[in-house]
């Protein structure tokens, strides 16, 4: 058990952490400012790793010079489905809300995972461009190209977020109709274009970490579910309402795992969820949540 | 200025309104007046898009507005501070207040707003960092006041500003809310501290169980024995 | 013949039909395919109990199915009578819920929902590490294999289910369950226990989840714990309650002849899954425009037709 191998763990943990990071955030964003638990957000993450997939073999695009467009495409999933049917649900008591948002959302996670079947067929495929598998040493612990890049975008897109919701009046207006709707109505605020907007934004951060993902994993039409769980863990391990904690938070999961994975073989993909359930019963507000 | 017509308001199935119609006419304050859950904040909710109403008509400025959504009410020119207030508590003072100016029109001219809103609640200015869940209900109520004026409203509706309040800053919000009556912002007052209202405002409806039971000049109210009787006991 | 007289016996001619179909043709696909439904009523009813009933939207229901499935499949084939063996999966299923029931039910709303789809996934990777291969049927059970004691196995289980959910309709016990389901606090108020009843709609869900899954061990020729545990076996449930109709008697029981039906006839002609394309469209349309499912629709069907006979 030599320190190398313990730091090239932690550092794949922080690589893996990051995506981890930047898929709650998507979904985090979701839910802190409509209430809306997007059980599907893992087949929008499976969406956008597919089309950075057809991007990369249809049309050499390098997957990483391909984000904008996998994010605008995703832009415009989310704010179809947002208008065709959560749209609807907005409506609803708060309570009766989050149940019917759940629902809506699962049916989503019935019909996904199909169409990607047909449209991709249950092999598995990857994103591997050239430098795929190439990487650079540093004191003897190796750093890989391409999760460097992903931890690279995953900052700079959190970064992003984070300046769009503190710095701009959009940003004010999301943060505010979070808080109380009915009083940001009163501001002349938008409320549903905000909900509308918001929901497509997340859906889009979800395409950009299918990207990455794809670049690291490989991409199964039925890969959606274990990345909603994660993502959903990390996003009760931060604490609901927490945005940018959820970021940290996966990061932390995935440190967790990688030293976990040393002993628990196998098991490992149970850590998270037994990390969850912890939470549940003894933090529910989360590591950075209020109570 | 505002006409609200022969309106019906419902809460799903029950009526809250009958056949309301009342009028705000340029420069005025009118103060709206009754017992609790006489159909004072429907009203008030009604006219800036909260609710709808099922029958009748509002119209601003010769504009109809009754089915609009409350956010272009806002930018026609009707601000609404509700009686919960209705502030941000995670966001500081200053968020709050800029908030206030959203609509693109007050956006711009912004800076202004604050010299005047700052000059009506000074003790705002000396809290803009705090994050306004911290404030006491008094400073609270001066936020949402001034919050609504930073959209340059032509018409601000208040619903019970005085409410919850000690008397001594019960008064220094009334002495506020006359000075912007006298900066020419019409105001509709709701209020259930009557004498204050009726001794600021200009005219004056009485709402009782869903319908108006009266109007007329403040000073005749002021006077009214059965008014006196009814409401002014509690005032 | 008044009405009630004409339900109790149309319920005891579906009886008598279902009791002789076998005898009527010993065709395996039309033997398997009511089965199968039966075998979909009892898992789709017995979420109805918590889910549908007490209004707790339980996701690890593939948990308790994994745990009675493999509980029965290796006490029955250690030599312990079916019957016995069946009643050893439910127990095993309720003493789980037991178990987790306590710090479970301290979850409210979506964090129970997560909490139990979460814990279902954490057994079931458990239990596919443990138990990595199938298991399948010696040859003297293989040879000896009779679709008909499948088939009555599961009709009888499912008329127990049916039995019961009938009974809780009516019931106080019921109600009280509903009263939970429609506002929990103003029931804890009036005197209601919310916090016994959700462990014992829970237990009952559980117990008949457990039975389900010991019916399908029974069953299945092969039977491997990954497929077990899958929380298709919960999605399924969920599908074919909120699409037939939830909380009701009916609406299951009816969703699960859809489910099995189409499940069968699409993966005829299109390719497979296709059903579950559909099912999710529906079910989302259920969701939001129709949420009293079939059921709804039929009441509404049955409004305009009898509307157009009296004008």
């Amino acid at each position: 058990m030599t320190l190398t191998f313990i730091t090239q763990s932690l550092v794949s943990g922080i690589n893996v952490g990051a995506l981890y990071g930047l898929t709650a955030v998507g979904l985090a964003l979701v839910f802190g400012v409509m209430k809306i638990l997007n059980v599907a957000h893992g087949e929008f993450i499976m969406i956008g790793a597919y089309t950075g997939f057809w991007l990369f073999t249809l049309l050499d695009c390098d997957p990483f010079l391909g984000l904008p467009l996998v994010g605008i495409a995703l832009f415009f999933l989310g704010m179809i489905c947002y208008k065709v049917l959560f749209s609807h649900v907005a409506k609803f008591v708060e309570e009766v809300k989050l149940k019917n948002s759940l629902l809506v959302a699962f049916g989503l996670f019935l019909i996904f995972p199909q169409i990607a079947q047909t449209l991709w067929t249950g092999d598995e495929r990857a994103i591997s461009p050239v430098y795929s598998g190439e990487s650079f040493a540093v004191l003897g612990i190796r750093i890989g190209y391409v999760p460097l890049g992903a931890l690279l975008v995953a900052v700079v897109v959190i970064l992003g977020l984070h300046l769009l919701l503190n710095k701009t009046y959009y940003g004010k207006a999301v943060r505010a109709t979070s808080e109380n709707w009915r009083a940001a109505k009163l501001m002349g605020i938008n409320v549903e274009r905000t909900y509308m907007v918001t929901f497509s934004l997340g859906v889009a951060i979800a395409g950009i970490a299918g990207v990455l993902i794809g670049l690291t994993q490989a991409l199964m039409p039925a890969m959606g579910m274990e990345w909603t769980i994660k993502a959903l863990i990390v996003v009760l391990l931060a604490g609901i309402g927490s945005i940018g904690g959820a970021f940290f938070a996966g990061i932390i999961l995935g440190v967790v795992e990688a030293v976990s994975a040393i002993w628990m073989g196998p098991y490992t993909v149970a850590v998270g969820m037994v990390i969850l359930l912890v939470i549940l019963m003894f933090r529910p507000q989360g590591l950075f949540g209020k109570a | 200025m505002l006409e609200v017509q022969n309106v019906d308001v419902f809460h799903g199935d029950i009526q809250a309104l009958w056949d309301v119609s009342l009028r705000v006419s340029e420069g005025e304050m009118v103060a709206l007046i009754g017992a609790n859950g006489a159909g004072k904040t429907t009203l008030v909710e009604t006219i800036s898009g909260l609710l709808r109403a099922k029958a009748g008509a509002i119209t601003f400025n010769n504009v109809r507005i009754d089915k609009e959504s409350s956010h272009k009410i806002v930018q026609m020119g009707i601000s609404l501070v509700p009686e919960e207030k209705g502030i941000f508590p995670g966001m500081s003072v200053l968020e709050n207040l800029e908030l206030g100016a959203f609509p693109a029109k007050s956006r711009k001219q912004k800076d202004e707003t604050f010299k005047s809103v700052y000059g009506l609640f000074s003790i705002l200015k000396s809290r803009l960092q705090q994050s306004a869940g911290t404030l006491s209900g008094g400073e609270r109520t001066m936020l949402a006041i001034g919050r609504a004026l930073m959209a340059m409203p032509k018409l601000l509706v208040l619903d019970e500003p005085s409410l919850g309040l000690a008397p001594l800053v019960v008064k220094s919000i009334f002495k506020v809310i006359q000075e912007i009556q006298d900066s020419n912002v019409s105001t509709l007052l709701v209020e259930q501290n009557v004498r204050a209202a009726l001794r600021i405002a200009t005219r004056a409806y009485i709402v009782e169980n869903g319908r108006i039971a009266g109007h007329g000049k403040a000073e005749k109210f002021l006077h009214d024995e059965k008014v006196i009787e009814a409401y002014l006991g509690a005032g | 013949m008044s009405s009630k007289r004409k339900k109790y016996s149309t319920i005891t001619i579906i009886i008598a039909i279902l009791i002789s179909i076998p005898l009527m043709t010993q065709r395996s696909d039309v033997l398997t395919w009511f089965t199968l439904t039966f075998l979909y009523i009892i898992l789709a009813h017995s979420w109805n109990i918590l889910g549908g009933f007490t209004g707790q939207q339980n996701l690890g229901h593939a948990a308790f199915f994994g745990l009675g499935a493999m509980t029965v499949r290796y006490v029955w084939l250690s030599g312990v009578p079916l019957p016995l063996a069946l009643l050893l999966g439910g127990l095993s299923a309720t003493l789980f819920a037991l178990i987790i029931g306590f710090p479970a039910f301290r979850l409210k709303g979506i964090y129970f929902v997560i909490g139990t789809l979460v814990m279902a996934e954490v057994l079931h990777i458990i239990f596919d590490i443990l138990f990595p291969r199938a298991s399948v049927l010696p040859a003297k059970l293989l040879g000896s294999y009779s679709m008909n004691s499948r088939y009555y196995l599961s009709l009888i289980v499912m008329g127990l289910m049916v039995a019961v959910i009938f009974w809780l309709s009516r019931s106080r016990c019921g109600m009280a369950m509903m009263s939970v389901r429609e506002d929990a606090e103003a029931a804890e108020a009036s005197g209601v226990d919310t916090q016994k009843y959700k462990l014992f709609a829970f237990a009952l869900s559980t117990f008949f989840c457990g039975l389900a899954g010991g019916v399908y061990a029974y069953y299945s020729v092969a039977v491997l714990a990954n497929s077990l545990f899958s929380p298709e076996w919960t999605f399924d449930a969920l599908i074919i309650v909120f699409v037939g109709g939830v909380g009701t008697i009916l609406g299951p029981i009816i969703g699960s002849v859809f489910f099995v039906l189409l499940k069968q006839l699409l993966s005829l002609y299109l390719p497979g899954g296709i059903h579950v394309t559909v099912f999710g469209v529906l079910f989302i349309l259920v969701v939001l425009f129709l949420p009293g499912g079939l059921i709804q629709l039929m009441e509404i069907i049955r409004r305009r037709i009898s509307l157009l006979m009296t004008a």
